[in-house]
């Protein structure tokens, strides 16, 4: 057994690791410049999460997985991928990269951080003879990064596993980690190209990128999805579908593609194949803050109106509105009745002249 | 009889009436298609109520801008403002005049409490709308606006709502208005109503009269 894990050997250890990251072909010599020079090494940990933000990561296809594993990034210690395991993964993988290159490697947090029950919801490993907890796990790790990726929109806003009744009180990791730069990767799963592109970027320049309010970096996340869709000119020709597999514009089956931020309608997925709309499935806006947060398939939420009652704006809004005819009708037939309007006033005004 | 007139509506007070009106008439039709293409069929396309929408979108700005500027300028404001404390303490007496609970109410000036209330909450709907409106028009620019507000679906319900209050209060206030008798309306269009007009229902004018 190695006492020393060095990148060759993690590299080693990831059997089968052999997917693609879809970085530009022409970056990666200038990658390869880069960590041969000392770029600082990547951690990779997973929280609360379903591991597609890692899948989404080995479906990179230009260039390879493997060539990004072997030549791109130095990744030391990633739960899904690697094969070494037990006390050798955290104490060699994971704890000796973070002592050894304190402040000088990226962190990237996959799901997000439940603090619920003390954090013993979720538990990734053994410290000491302890549980690791994930949320100390991302506390101790992430405050001696160089900066944070935040892969996901669980890591990133909280997404599904923070949801409402969020039972074990998930958080996303800016709430965890303050003193420590963080870059937002949302999307359910990210583009392999957000993630590697991002690690890319702070390799490369050693700084963040640009990034919007919300943390996440402009070069992918400036875009509405709306304007960028494939089937926007249905939406202008207001050519809608009605059911799923209808050619025309998803609006009507509830698609966000007007509120999400994303570069992925000319992206692509899968090697520059298809996008979620393109193939017939609605926006759901995945890489904003507030999702899941909305009815995935309609277009706008139901309004509580008692406990347990929800009535959509336009039922409210149609009651109060026969309401107020009534009240009118009501109101007419009292004017009349009174003489406020009606032949009577004007008998009234005809005695006030003479 | 040649009837006395006086002029209750100046012709800029006019003018930012009926350009409002025109601007929020057109932004509620073409709103609700927007909203609902398929079930509010008015338009056949998108193209032209989305323009429609942003062309009266910014009328509604200087409409909502002027008509304040002109309340400050013509100390207006008094007349239209809801000030809480006088106008909550008139608002049984208006609301008994409503009920036919009595046949006469105080003068309150230019406009009863219920008028005051209703066009002041109009002025914050019309702020609220254009704010909102902005936020989707445009989500990249005001991103953390939209964010702060919970998020842009929240935003968007929140101008869909108040969308659905326009409506029913200018229901309300084209039935009150009509009621009260037809040289109410003709005078938002000439300026002008017959002296005295309001004056019947007043109880201490009828005193003087007396």
């Amino acid at each position: 057994m190695p006492t020393k894990l060095s990148r060759r050997n993690f590299v080693k250890l990831c059997a089968g690791g052999a997917a693609a990251i879809s970085l530009s072909g022409y970056l990666a010599p200038f990658m390869k410049e880069a960590v041969a020079a000392g770029a600082p090494p990547v951690i990779w940990i997973q929280g609360g999460s379903c591991s597609g933000c890692s899948v989404s990561l080995l479906n990179s296809v230009h260039p390879d997985i493997e060539k990004v594993l072997l030549e791109v990034i130095s990744l030391r210690f990633h739960q899904t991928v690697m094969a070494a395991a037990g006390s050798m993964a955290t104490e060699e993988g994971l704890f000796k990269t973070v002592e050894e290159n304190k402040g000088n490697f990226i962190l990237v947090v996959e799901g997000a951080v439940p603090v619920g029950a003390d954090g013993n919801y979720c538990i990734i490993g053994e410290k000491n003879g302890e549980h690791l907890k994930f949320m100390d796990a991302v506390k101790e790790i992430g405050s001696q990064a160089m900066a944070i990726l935040s892969v996901g929109t669980c890591s990133s806003f909280g997404g599904i596993p923070a949801t409402p009744p969020n039972p074990t009180d998930c958080k996303p990791v800016s709430e965890i980690v303050k003193n420590v730069p963080i870059i937002n990767i949302p999307g359910c799963p990210p583009h392999p190209d957000w993630i590697v592109g991002t690690i890319a970027h702070v390799l490369l320049y050693g700084d963040l990128p640009e990034l919007d309010k919300f943390g996440r970096p402009t070069m992918f996340f400036e875009g509405i999805i709306h304007d960028n869709c494939q089937r926007r000119q249905y939406f202008d020709n207001a050519i809608f579908a009605r059911n799923f597999g209808d050619p025309g514009c998803l609006l009507e089956l509830g698609c966000k593609g007007p509120i999400a931020h994303c570069d992925s309608t000319y992206r692509l997925w899968n090697n520059g194949v298809n996008t979620c709309i393109k193939a017939g499935a609605p926006c759901i806006a995945c890489t904003e803050p507030e999702f899941p947060g909305w009815p995935i398939y309609e277009r706008i939420p139901e309004m509580p109106i008692a406990p347990g009652i929800t009535a959509t704006v336009d039922q409210i809004g149609g009651v109060l509105g026969a309401a107020a005819v009534v009240g009118i009708a009501g109101h007419l037939a009292g004017n009349v009745l009174t003489g406020r309007i009606g032949p009577k006033k004007n008998q009234d005004e005809k005695e006030g002249d003479n | 009889m040649v009837k006395q007139m006086e002029e209750r509506h100046s012709i800029w007070l006019r003018i930012f009436h009926w350009t409002n009106m025109i601007a929020i008439t057109l932004l509620v039709l073409t709103g609700f298609y927007i909203h609902a293409p398929e079930s509010f069929r008015l338009f056949s396309n998108m193209d032209t109520p989305r323009m429609l929408h942003f062309a009266m979108a910014y009328v509604l700005v200087f409409g909502v801008i002027g008509r304040v500027y002109y309340a400050i300028v013509a100390k207006d404001a008094k007349n239209v403002l809801f000030n809480p404390i006088p106008d909550i303490k008139n608002l049984p007496s208006m609301m008994k005049y409503y009920l036919f609970l009595s046949d006469s109410h105080p003068d309150y000036g230019k406009y009863n409490p219920g008028q005051k209330m209703m066009y002041t909450g109009w002025l914050v709907m019309a702020i609220c709308m254009i704010i909102t409106g902005f936020i989707l028009y445009n989500p990249n620019l005001f991103m953390g606006l939209g964010g702060s507000l919970g998020g842009l679906i929240a935003v968007r319900v929140i101008h869909y709502i108040i969308n659905w209050l326009f409506v029913l209060s200018v229901l309300a206030h084209v039935y009150l208005d009509v009621s009260e008798g037809i040289p109410v309306l003709l005078s938002m269009f000439t300026g002008k109503i017959p002296k005295g007009f309001h004056d019947s229902a007043h109880t201490h004018d009828k005193s003087i009269g007396a």
